[in-house]
């Protein structure tokens, strides 16, 4: 059977917006002068909004934003809770009446990441599978979050063929458990495609985190783009 | 009509291609952003002139333009200034103006300073009523931010304080800002426009302001809701010709407020690409003049309801009805001139507005928007409110149907 792009991306766009409004599968990518190893979704918010221009723990930021694609949208919808046009009229209301100053916007990962490297204090987000070399990345904590833990091997997940023929894409969210070695030890589904959501528990399953005092529960989301 | 017609559609299709890129660039190692915008707006209305403009022949006399530039000096402290021109009809008249001057120091997320001069926080969009690329209308409902008084709430001389607490519980956040400093009037407005049709001409108006405002972005997504005050303590000088010496020549002229308070409520709902607003206001005013000579006493209350809808990446339609009405009082030795008026009821004293908009985005930073104003009432004449006499000489008609075009860039 043949489908027009069009009529494939369209039922993409409307499972993609279907679908219930997760964490975001992004990266959190600092400069190294900030001392925090982790950031919660509040905190993101409210620094890539110019509410505020320091952490928690007191290090100075400066937000950096993607001008378009996939895991802007994500970024914005999920963290943000904006879409393009409306955070333009946000940041536009802040810059004219002399509230805040435009952020700096790239338009690939490669360029928000060599600004991140190069600036003190900058933060930034990329897709999950750009390189993070010479940048810190933050550990995205739930608010009150039960996980401190840190990343060390990340697996891709396998994206099914026929899913990504048809254009169907999206984010599925797990929760984790992850053992005091590191290791993965159950990976449950919260939301999502289920036939995304398999692949990603595979993928999940052998990631590997930084070793810990104790066991953590963390919740992750996973982004399948069909482009 | 025509003429400004096609200067208008000229001009849109000259400046789109041309939408400049906002410029940064760096002074002795520290970064400069630049940013500006300009509109061109063209009116036509079927009866009574509006907004100072012979809209009834068709006017472009719709123009506004600003500039800022800023930078961050530490990682707390940022200075910055703006520019405002605008030429409105007979208000503006080309006189520029500094917007806002300012240095903010950001202590805390939770408390802020900002000295110099500041935009007014007042209800969603006082601080942002010129800035028309930001807006899906052209005209933002006057029954709350009227463009041909815009000073009346628009910045002050002075100090804010500001800053955001995030609730406990998932409550949501608050956010604050309070005020205090001096209103200074541009000469070149509605309120000292309307003045002359009494042969009154001030060279000073302005006074104390100070206010407050707390909004609360709610635990249930897009919801925000909030309250303003402001009150002022304002006063003129000039001169005037009196009533009971017409032949005498200009003599000094003067009032003072008695009273100037603003309570504004309002509530604002996005979701996705539709926005639903809505605000009320309720403004007092009373006067002295030339030591009680006249005193008047002024109830202004408004209100609207919005909703705005983003139907493609190019396109977003919006609707409003504004409801604005006016009741005056007046005492003293010459108040048997300005006879009291209650009945809000009648078209002298109100102005409800229909609105249907059309927002076209030609590029990123460009745009062309279509209005239609549908209007009942014109307003008191002894308060400046969209329809002046001294563009209506032959007097008002009950109702005004309006076409707006506006087009803009900013970068």
């Amino acid at each position: 059977m043949n489908y027009s792009k069009t009529s494939l991306t369209l039922i993409g766009s409307i499972l993609f917006w279907s679908l219930p409004v997760l964490a975001g599968d992004v990266k959190i990518v600092a400069n190294l002068s900030i001392t925090a190893n982790s950031i919660s979704p509040r905190e993101i918010r409210s620094v890539f909004l110019a509410e505020r221009n320091s952490l928690k723990e007191g290090s100075h930021v400066e937000p950096v934003f993607e001008r378009s694609g996939l895991t802007h949208e994500i970024f914005l919808r999920e963290f943000l809770r904006q879409n393009s046009e409306s955070l333009q009229t946000y940041f536009g209301a802040l810059v004219f009446t002399g509230k805040a100053a435009m952020p700096k916007s790239f338009d690939t990962d490669e360029e928000v990441l060599a600004y991140v490297i190069k600036t003190r204090g900058a933060i930034g987000y990329i897709s999950p599978s750009a390189s993070t070399e010479g940048a810190k990345v933050l550990a995205i904590v739930p608010e009150g979050g039960r996980s401190e833990r840190t990343l060390v091997t990340r697996v891709e997940p396998e994206y099914p063929e026929t899913l990504r023929q048809l254009h169907i894409g999206g984010t599925v969210r797990l929760q984790i458990t992850i053992s005091p070695q590191g290791r993965v030890e159950t990976a449950t589904v919260l939301g999502g495609n289920p036939i995304l959501g398999d692949s990603a528990v595979r993928a999940v399953q052998q990631w590997i985190y930084a070793a810990a005092s104790g066991r953590s529960v963390a919740v992750v989301t996973l982004a399948f783009d069909p482009d | 009509m025509c003429r400004s017609a096609v200067r208008l559609a000229l001009l849109c299709f000259i400046l789109a291609p041309l939408c400049p890129q906002a410029q940064d660039f760096r002074i002795a190692g520290r970064e400069i952003q630049v940013h500006g915008f300009a509109s061109q707006g063209f009116i036509y209305t079927n009866d009574n002139n509006w907004l100072t403009m012979h809209t009834s022949q068709g006017s472009g006399a719709f123009t506004d333009f600003g500039v800022n530039i800023s930078t961050q000096v530490t990682d707390n402290l940022r200075v910055g200034a703006q520019v405002y021109d605008r030429n409105l009809g007979d208000l503006g008249e080309w006189h520029p103006s500094v917007d806002w001057a300012l240095a903010d120091y950001r202590f805390k997320p939770w408390f802020g300073i900002r000295a110099g001069k500041v935009k007014t926080t007042l209800g969603l969009y006082n601080d942002t009523q010129d800035l028309d690329f930001l807006h899906t209308f052209v005209l933002l409902p006057q029954s709350i931010y009227p463009t041909d008084v815009r000073n009346a709430s628009l910045s002050h001389l002075g100090v804010d304080v500001y800053g955001k607490f995030s609730l406990s519980h998932g409550l949501g956040d608050l956010l604050y800002t309070a005020y205090a400093g001096h209103r200074s009037d541009s000469l070149y407005d509605g309120y000292t426009y309307l003045a002359t049709q009494y042969d009154v001409f001030y060279s000073r108006y302005g006074g104390l302001q100070y206010g407050g405002d707390l909004r609360w972005k709610t635990p249930l997504q897009g919801l925000l809701v909030g309250l303003s005050r402001m009150d002022q303590d304002l006063g003129g000088n000039g001169t005037f010709i009196s009533p009971y010496n017409p032949t005498g020549g200009f003599v000094p002229y003067a009032d003072a407020s008695k009273g100037d308070s603003t309570n504004q409520f309002y509530a604002e709902y996005s979701r996705r690409k539709l926005q639903l607003d809505s605000e009320y206001r309720r403004f007092i005013h009373d006067d002295a003049i030339n030591s009680g000579i006249l005193l008047t006493a002024t109830d202004i209350r408004g209100w609207y309801l919005s909703g705005t809808y983003r139907v493609a990446t190019h396109l977003a339609l919006g609707s409003y009805y504004s409801r604005y009405t006016i009741a005056t009082g007046s005492g003293g030795p010459l108040a048997a001139l300005f006879p009291a008026q209650t009945d809000t009821g009648l078209p002298a004293n109100h102005v409800y507005d229909k609105v249907i908009t059309a927002r076209i985005d030609l590029k990123r930073f460009c745009y062309l928007k279509v209005e239609g104003h549908f209007m009942n009432g014109v307003g008191d004449s002894t308060f400046p409110d969209g329809f002046y006499p001294q563009v209506n000489p032959h007097g008002f008609k009950p109702e005004t149907n309006a076409l707006v075009l506006k087009t803009g860039v900013n970068f």
